[in-house]
């Protein structure tokens, strides 16, 4: 129960921050910064995949309602939620995650979280260009902007976890 | 059946994320075509009223920026009021004489919601059609062209910037008159480029561009940029000219709406040119 309330509180946070804040932001070279692939890779681990693209797809639209972007976010919010089990498959640690885990960079380790979050985010930046910008001739155009803003993106989300979730106690 | 249902189970979540996918991707590539769904844009009222608010934090901002560019623009006008002339003889001009009818009627409105870095950049006003915005006017900041009116709801419209890719907006050189059309290759948002000068006319660098008023969405003379170099398009007789944007596009704020009175009168009368045989038959 109280994790289905974090999680719902957690999503009107980084709906607000992602469409009045981060949005907004205007560094130029086509940058965007992208938090809210966070809050998807942060969901429960033992999520059902329908209800996680569910959520992610709702996360997604409300962003484009505010940012005049109709459906583009949905869209790359959807791929990178049914794209999760896949990925976390691929870098599971030797004996497993152990159960009820939150895979944040405390509880993963540096460079655990490093590689994995930055394959989520590059998916997701990737895919997001290129629905965008639709067409092969422009092709390096979205690689330069990946290329750019990704590893911004990585360095933003590590420091909102650094600010704003508690480090857990050591057993 | 069983196998079907079968086949159903097994990819029953590929299939579920086809389906939201498609959702996703029909509304993003429709309102591109076509802009009908008022429900899921900014001209929507709850989210116009969301981005209102934070266009009320956020303009404070640039609050002195503005107010000296709306200064400098009443002195302007400030000029051109009858007080400020002196009449030198019996027949000079009067103000709302007979001789000049009224063409072009502007509507003031606030930016509050912009973006520029993406492909195809659209910003929200804080007016719509309870103010007389219709759908295909133009707009325009006192710096410089802003786009053309996309979608309009009852308080909230969006607009088509400059900065998308098929703008299409008749410009001409100021000095010599050359005609072209307005267009953004995506890269930065201080330069746009035109199309369609051929390279037999002569082009000068840092030469003044503004609007041609050819189709009547904005009054001739209004400021475009200026022509910051020009190279020969490989194979085509053309000029390939780029340009700086006179309107920073990052701060703007207060815009005009341009309402053409004469605008059904000029349609009416270019309806009747007759089409070219040849070119019926190309496209029937």
């Amino acid at each position: 129960m109280i994790e289905i309330i974090k999680h719902s509180i957690r999503f009107v946070l980084f709906l607000i921050a992602q469409a009045f804040i981060f949005n907004q932001l205007e560094i130029g070279l086509g940058i965007q910064l992208m938090v809210y692939p966070l809050y998807i890779f942060l969901l429960p681990l033992e999520m059902n995949v329908f209800l996680l693209m569910l959520i992610s797809f709702g996360l997604g639209f409300g962003i484009d309602l505010f940012s005049n972007t109709y459906g583009l976010h949905a869209s790359s919010a959807l791929v990178i939620a049914y794209g999760r089990p896949y990925l976390l498959k691929l870098f599971e640690p030797r004996d497993g995650f152990d159960p009820g885990i939150e895979l944040t960079i405390y509880s993963m380790g540096y460079a655990w979280f490093g590689y994995v979050f930055g394959a989520f985010l590059l998916a997701h930046t990737m895919w997001f260009f290129l629905i965008e910008q639709f067409k092969w001739s422009e092709f390096w155009y979205v690689v330069l902007k990946t290329v750019l803003g990704v590893p911004l993106s990585l360095i933003l989300c590590v420091l909102l976890q650094f600010l704003f979730f508690k480090k857990p106690v050591k057993r | 059946m069983r196998n079907l249902i079968a086949f159903f189970r097994r990819f029953r979540i590929f299939l579920f994320f086809a389906f939201l996918q498609g959702i996703a991707l029909t509304t993003y590539f429709n309102y591109l075509a076509y802009p009908r769904s008022q429900y899921l844009t900014t001209a929507s009222s709850l989210s116009g009223k969301m981005l209102e608010y934070h266009n009320d934090i956020v303009k404070h901002f640039q609050l002195a920026y503005n107010n000296r560019k709306l200064q400098y623009e009443n002195t302007l006008l400030r000029k051109r009021l009858a007080n400020s002339f002196i009449r030198v003889d019996q027949h000079s001009v009067l103000i709302n004489d007979t001789l000049n009818d009224q063409q072009y009627e502007y509507i003031p409105a606030v930016v509050v919601n912009s973006t520029i870095n993406k492909r195809n950049n659209y910003f929200t006003l804080n007016s719509g059609w309870r103010k007389g915005i219709k759908r295909g006017m133009g707009v325009f900041s006192p710096n410089g062209i802003v786009g053309i009116v996309h979608n309009v709801s009852e308080h909230y419209s969006v607009v088509k910037s400059v900065l998308t890719e098929d703008i299409n907006i008749d410009i001409m050189v100021e000095s010599t008159g050359i005609p072209g059309l307005l267009k953004w290759d995506g890269m930065n948002a201080k330069i746009g480029s035109i199309a369609s000068i051929s390279n037999d006319l002569p082009v000068k660098k840092w030469a003044k561009i503004v609007t041609r008023g050819g189709s009547g969405i904005f009054p001739r003379g209004i400021p475009v940029g200026k022509i910051k170099d020009f190279k020969m398009v490989e194979g085509k007789p053309l000029w390939d000219v780029s340009i700086y944007y006179s309107e920073d596009y990052r701060k703007i704020q207060n815009v005009y709406v341009v309402k053409n009175l004469l605008l059904n009168e000029q349609n009416k009368i270019e309806s009747t040119i007759p089409k070219d045989i040849e070119e019926q038959e190309d496209n029937p």
